[in-house]
């Protein structure tokens, strides 16, 4: 039998501080969709995808019912799109591209993500045609997300394919200025990225996973931040391990609903359980932020000195909390810290507190990287592939994932604000110091060898 | 649950509470050469409720032994006894296979809180396994756990019970039990899928 203050803690959880499954995300193999015409490829991905996600909303609506925690985006990850396009040219990843868009909406997924290639080491045709596609493809579909995966401890930095995504990125942005270079936000470049991520712009369906499986992100930060207050009104003597502890065992809790729901939804559509992704994923609900967080850990101004030992105090304290709580932990599992989607860092960012310098450090101790970071709208695209090299270094350096989802906003300078809605929220255009200034390195091009793997300070 | 010997009897005591009550009533017993098969204690608003299954390897008369646990009684102040012998398995109301969920309930305190929710339940043939209610503040919360028929649709039932809460100005929750083992205990289901349900559980649990 349940005892009275354990259910009365958890209504707390779910109801006062809100705890919610952040996203369901169905992740599906596309491979055999592969075909010689691309009427005939759009047409066996439209029925697989019909066949195997189209009770995908209906199953997750009702065991977020169930249980009274609701499942709030439901997505949909496929293979690397580069795999299925092989042999076809830009018009067939457009076509690709569009069917994917509309059977994403007809079964009512917010996000269909793996339009992807994979250039770590090197740029397929195939691959090409995915990147080449990218400016029309985001500009002109609406649920599709795209990655390229430029970076791998194994392979080192793929320089020419960061050069190449430092235009392609100027590109998107152009042909969405009329939503202040929306487009780009679909996009992530990434540094060893996760086979099994939920989340999108990043989620696809990498090599080694099952042929579907459900893979899960469980809620965001504002329950770690409403558990962290409460403890400190009652208790003025708390150290940071105390804090930590309370972080651990918040997260414990939450990813317990994630396994919980996870695990019922895949039996449900007949397919693997996959893995909970631990990140805490803000969004720009007001108290629904890392950077919250961070001021209630006692950072004054998010991108004081403190900032970077505090998040990662914050990210290991919730892998302690969700590993144990979850034996089938994967994705990107840490804290974002997309400035456009979390309130509390783009006020940070606006007050001039928040430098994307601090940002880059701040990505070397949690995951995922420079998110939903807005950059004015002329700068260089060595510039901008420079800031990805950054990052992917950071990455390959520490054997982790880092990522870029960066927007340069055409038209904008740095100290604009710029309105996306929803949840992309909004965010000033930061200031690049040193813009123009990489520009030989990144023409250097070639591949920036893999790094030791021993010696390791 | 297995009982010690073949004959069981239920016991409930109910007294003001103090020290010493499950020491004389657990001595009567055992002078009656019994056993306590199980047992669960309740204290609430200074007051003691005691349910006992026990079981004697001879018949006895029920009237016979609640008279030796009253007689056990060394503080002077008594408490009252009721001795029912167990029914079998096979008496206990057949239940439909069910799943256990909890309904919480919070808002201002009103005389028929209770009888509110319950008769929904009672109506849907929706059985209520353990039961808690107090003040909290400002707001009473009653917290029941409850056997559900498998055949009815959650939704629906908390569609009505929202709707009852609503009227009442109560915040009305049902969620299925395994969201609270899950976050509170080491394991994350209460019962491990495709194992028997509790109504099923039970009924095979006291026989003679």
């Amino acid at each position: 039998m349940l005892r009275t203050d354990e259910i009365l803690s958890t209504i707390e959880m779910l109801h006062a501080e809100h705890l919610d499954v952040r996203a369901v995300t169905l992740a599906l193999n596309v491979e055999d969709c592969a075909a010689p015409s691309v009427e005939l490829l759009c047409r066996k991905l439209r029925n697989k995808i019909l066949s195997r996600a189209s009770r995908l909303v209906e199953v997750c609506d009702r065991v977020g019912a169930k249980y009274g925690i609701p499942v709030i985006n439901k997505r949909l990850a496929i293979s690397p799109i580069a795999t299925v396009l092989a042999g076809h040219g830009q018009t067939a990843a457009l076509q690709v591209a569009k069917t994917l868009d509309s059977v994403a909406k007809e079964i009512g997924v917010d996000f269909v993500g793996g339009f992807t290639a994979l250039v770590h080491k090197g740029i397929t045709p195939a691959d090409a045609v995915v990147i080449r596609s990218l400016p029309e493809v985001l500009s002109q579909t609406e649920r599709v997300c795209a990655s390229v995966n430029v970076a791998s401890r194994h392979a080192g930095i793929n320089m020419d394919a960061v050069h190449e995504m430092g235009h392609v990125i100027l590109e998107i942005a152009e042909a969405t200025a009329d939503r202040h270079g929306f487009g780009c936000a679909k996009l992530v470049v990434f540094a060893n990225i996760p086979e099994d991520n939920p989340f999108m712009a990043g989620a696809y369906m990498g090599p080694g996973e099952p042929e579907a499986a459900v893979n899960i992100g469980v809620s965001g930060p504002g329950v770690v931040c409403s558990a962290l207050k409460r403890r400190l009104a009652i208790d003025n003597t708390l150290t940071l391990g105390d804090l930590a502890e309370e972080i651990k065992i918040t997260s414990f809790r939450v990813t317990r609903v994630g396994e919980l729901i996870g695990r019922e939804v895949a039996a449900e559509l007949g397919v693997a359980f996959g893995i909970v992704d631990l990140s805490l994923a803000p969004t720009p609900t007001v108290g629904d932020s890392v950077g919250e967080i961070l001021r209630t850990l006692g950072i004054a101004k998010i991108g004081a000195p403190g900032s970077t030992a505090a998040i990662a105090m914050l990210t290991d304290a919730v892998k302690k909390g969700g590993l144990f709580a979850s034996s089938s932990v994967g994705g990107l599992s840490g804290a974002f810290i997309p400035v456009c989607e979390d309130a509390a860092l783009a006020d940070a960012a606006g007050a001039g507190h928040l430098v994307i310098e601090k940002l880059e450090a701040m990505t070397a101790v949690c995951s995922v990287g420079l998110d939903m970071i807005l950059l004015p709208g002329d700068t260089p695209p060595e510039t901008i592939a420079a800031l990805i090299a950054d990052e992917m270094a950071i990455g390959v350096i520490n054997d982790k994932t880092t990522a870029a989802r960066l927007i340069p906003v055409p038209g904008a300078k740095a100290g604009d604000w710029v309105h996306f809605g929803g949840l992309f929220g909004s965010a000033p255009v930061m200031e690049i110091r040193n813009a123009g200034a990489s520009a030989q390195f990144v023409h250097f091009g070639g591949r920036i060898p893999a790094p030791l793997q021993s010696l390791k300070n | 649950m297995l009982c010690r010997f073949p004959n069981s009897y239920v016991v409930n005591v109910v007294a003001d509470d103090r020290p010493g009550i499950v020491a004389a009533v657990s001595k009567a017993i055992e002078q009656l050469g019994g056993n306590i098969d199980a047992c669960s204690q309740t204290v609430l608003g200074g007051y003691f409720t005691l349910i006992m299954i026990v079981s004697f390897p001879e018949q006895l008369d029920p009237e016979a032994i609640a008279e030796s646990i009253k007689k056990a009684d060394t503080s002077g102040r008594g408490y009252d006894v009721v001795v029912r012998p167990t029914i079998s398995p096979d008496e206990f109301v057949d239940r439909p296979e069910s799943d256990r969920f909890v309904i919480t309930a919070f808002g201002k305190d009103q005389p028929g809180i209770v009888r509110r929710f319950s008769e929904y339940l009672a109506g849907k043939d929706i059985n209520i396994v353990d039961l808690y209610g107090d003040h909290s503040g400002d707001e009473f919360v009653l917290i029941g756990q409850l056997e559900i028929p498998k055949s009815w649709d959650i939704r629906m039932l908390q569609a009505d019970l929202e709707q009852i809460g609503q009227e009442l100005g109560f915040t009305v929750k049902l969620q299925h039990e395994n969201i609270f083992v899950a976050t509170n205990q080491l394991r994350l289901y209460a019962t491990p899928p495709g194992q028997t349900s509790h109504a099923a559980h039970r009924r095979d649990s006291v026989h003679h």
